[in-house]
């Protein structure tokens, strides 16, 4: 064996969570470009881990209708990751969708791999409002230290979405926004995946005006959605039935 | 704004105009595009995000300085700004320079143990040019370097935060390569951060693991920013630190480190184990300065040979023998041609550079000469003047000889050279 055989340099695991409304409301083109947007994104997403030498990105899905269910039973390394498309029909248990991803932030279930994790990005889809008592799950998953440090963002698809509630999940009305149209779904999506998969599987650039409690990454990322939205007039795109 | 299209125009501050050819890519701060300059290509990072004007102004200072040395992708010219947005345009890299990020990933591995000494020099090297001219990079990482495998030349990109003594633009780096005094926020980059931040390259080069990241890294599972500063800021600890074992690398963890440090000689550890020491981490005026850097790469170079296994090995000069790192193999003690501090290898495909045998040279590039084999009897070796100097040598016994350019010094116990400018060497 020679001094140069090397194998690779340990990395961290940054997951990257999709929570997905897939309630009846999202029927037709909404999950269709739900899935659509999200099958495109997964390869960018691998060449961001896989040039990555601080972390590699693993993907996780969750869709909430009547109930929820992980699309896989762990996080999938991004090079393995295949989309399957998700249907949507039934009623919106956002609560359940919340609980089921609050058992999973931890050390002994998503977040085990051995060489430890970066905070995950999480990202929430919904239109419309729960329909089960999402409140009590909010209040148990705010308290989850995963949760707490995690890149939190949210797309509210529609007029009907409620802002209100997507506001309390993600902590923060900047990391709340509102798509009307297929293409301004589909850009976003992509932006805030990339975005994040980024800004989360890097370490992070504490240091100035950096304080105990500050979450660097999360700003970073609030910041960079914002110029997004400013950046892209049609994002507000209007598309009948949105 | 919107991303540029393929033939649209994009003015230069200094007249005339460059032509959007396609995207080459994107990162945080802006995306890099591929570009045509009157029939040449070349990248622009155009960034996405406004910048205050001193930025542009001290990029603008930067192009009209230009490289302090070839290794640098330096920016050649200032876009104009457009909704008080701006890019430069640089060098493409070529091909054959691979990021550094693949080494760690072991993509990608270097030919020859001279390539990857060759890169550490040439990194030294750049840096320590770079700050002699009064500047700071401040924001070095492992997504900085570009890094040809057979050769070991290496290319720096992402120069826009370098600034002049006292300026800082407010970038503060990438934790796991700043400087504890940075992560802690006591203060700003400047050419001492930078100094810590080479250290972390230069042992991720060679050991191919992070020198802060063993056992007690491996247990943190959420690598928070609170983390981050701790382990990065106010608590590192080295994982060959000789005085705590807390944090050793981890088998089937950091595989790379546990199996490539006791390869190299003593004297490397012993750098290192400054450079991360409790004084090389809190006392920024403490750390190595980059020229001893390259002395040190210089003199593992010197004492580097090609066993007859094939693979390249080191020499302990103190040492009756040495074990081949590759096959094994005993190698007896071989002459060595000593020059000052330094201990040339007498082993064929040997070379000495102008830095050995040139008064007052630190040239580690010019070839000077070379240990070959006599084609008849390959068990007689010679040193061959390359230089383009007299040498003027002296045979075990006082005879005195003149060695022209292309002539041979014979390999024997107690020859001597003297070679231009008075520089003595000897053989033992």
């Amino acid at each position: 064996m020679s001094l140069l055989d090397a194998v690779a340099i340990p990395r961290r695991t940054m997951v990257l969570f999709f929570l997905i409304d897939t309630s009846g409301s999202m029927s037709g083109d909404k999950i269709g470009a739900v899935n659509e947007a999200i099958r495109e994104v997964i390869p960018e997403i691998k060449d961001i881990s896989s040039e990555n030498a601080d972390a590699q990105i693993k993907i996780a899905v969750l869709d909430f209708s009547s109930g929820a269910r992980w699309l896989y039973e762990q996080p999938i390394d991004s090079d393995q990751f295949v989309w399957n498309n998700l249907e949507a029909g039934g009623l919106t248990d956002m609560g359940i969708g919340l609980k089921m991803l609050n058992e999973k932030l931890s050390r002994s279930q998503f977040m085990a791999d051995l060489i430890g994790s970066y905070a995950p990005a999480i990202f929430m889809m919904s239109d419309g409002a729960p329909t089960d008592d999402y409140k009590k799950e909010l209040e148990v998953l705010r308290k989850n230290n995963w949760f707490k440090v995690a890149i939190k963002v949210a797309v509210a698809i529609g007029n009907d979405a409620n802002i209100e509630i997507l506001k309390e999940f993600t902590g923060n009305e900047e990391c709340v926004l509102t798509v009307r149209s297929p293409e301004a779904l589909r850009k976003m999506i992509r932006f805030a995946s990339v975005t994040a998969s980024q800004v989360g599987s890097k370490s992070s650039g504490v240091g100035i005006d950096s304080s105990a409690d500050s979450n660097q990454k999360a700003a970073d990322f609030t910041k960079q959605i914002k110029d997004f939205e400013k950046d892209n007039i049609e994002v507000n795109d209007v598309q009948e039935g949105w | 704004m919107k991303e540029f299209k393929p033939s649209e125009k994009i003015e230069l501050k200094v007249g005339g105009s460059v032509t959007i050819k396609n995207k080459l890519g994107e990162g945080g701060q802006g995306i890099v595009y591929l570009v045509d300059l009157n029939g040449s290509e070349y990248a622009l990072k155009w960034y996405t995000q406004p910048f205050k004007q001193e930025f542009y102004d001290n990029l603008d200072n930067n192009i009209s300085n230009g490289a302090p040395t070839s290794a640098f992708l330096w920016p050649q010219f200032l876009t104009v700004k457009k909704e008080s947005r701006f890019g430069y345009i640089m060098p493409l890299r070529p091909p054959e320079f691979k990021d550094f990020s693949h080494f760690l990933l072991a993509k990608v591995r270097f030919a020859s143990l001279s390539a990857m000494i060759n890169a550490a020099l040439q990194i030294s090297n750049a840096f320590r040019d770079l700050h002699r001219s009064g500047h700071s990079y401040q924001d070095l990482n492992d997504g900085n370097f570009f890094i040809n495998p057979q050769t070991g030349a290496v290319l720096i990109c992402d120069n826009d935060n370098v600034a002049p003594y006292g300026t800082n633009l407010g970038i503060a780096g990438k934790c796991r390569y700043m400087a504890p005094e940075v992560v802690l926020g006591k203060i700003l980059p400047n050419a001492d951060t930078d100094r810590f931040s080479l250290a972390v390259m230069l042992f991720m080069l060679l050991f191919n693991n992070h020198p802060l990241e063993g056992k007690i890294i491996a247990g943190v599972p959420c690598m928070t920013e609170e983390n981050e500063r701790r382990f990065y800021g106010s608590n590192p600890i080295f994982i060959f630190d000789p005085q705590n074992d807390a944090n050793r690398p981890m088998m089937g963890i950091h595989t790379n480190a546990i199996r490539r440090w006791p390869l190299f000689p003593k004297f490397i550890h012993a750098e290192f184990i400054h450079a991360f020491s409790s004084e090389g981490i809190h006392e920024p005026n403490k750390r190595n300065p980059e020229n001893e850097w390259q002395k040190l790469f210089v003199r593992l170079r010197d004492e580097m040979v090609k066993c007859s296994c094939g693979g390249e090995t080191f020499i302990n000069p103190g040492a009756a023998e040495t074990t081949c790192i590759n096959c094994k193999r005993k190698i007896d003690k071989p002459l060595m041609l000593k020059i000052g501090r330094n201990k040339l290898i007498m082993y064929p495909g040997q070379k000495s550079y102008a830095c050995h045998t040139k008064s007052g040279s630190d040239d580690y590039t010019t070839v000077t000469g070379e240990v070959i084999q006599n084609k008849n009897n390959p068990n007689l070796w010679g040193f061959r003047n390359l230089s383009s100097d007299i040498w003027l040598c002296f045979m075990p016994d006082g005879t005195p000889k003149n060695v022209n350019p292309n002539g041979v010094v014979p390999i024997f116990k107690d020859v001597k050279i003297v070679f231009a400018g008075g520089i003595k060497g000897e053989m033992v």
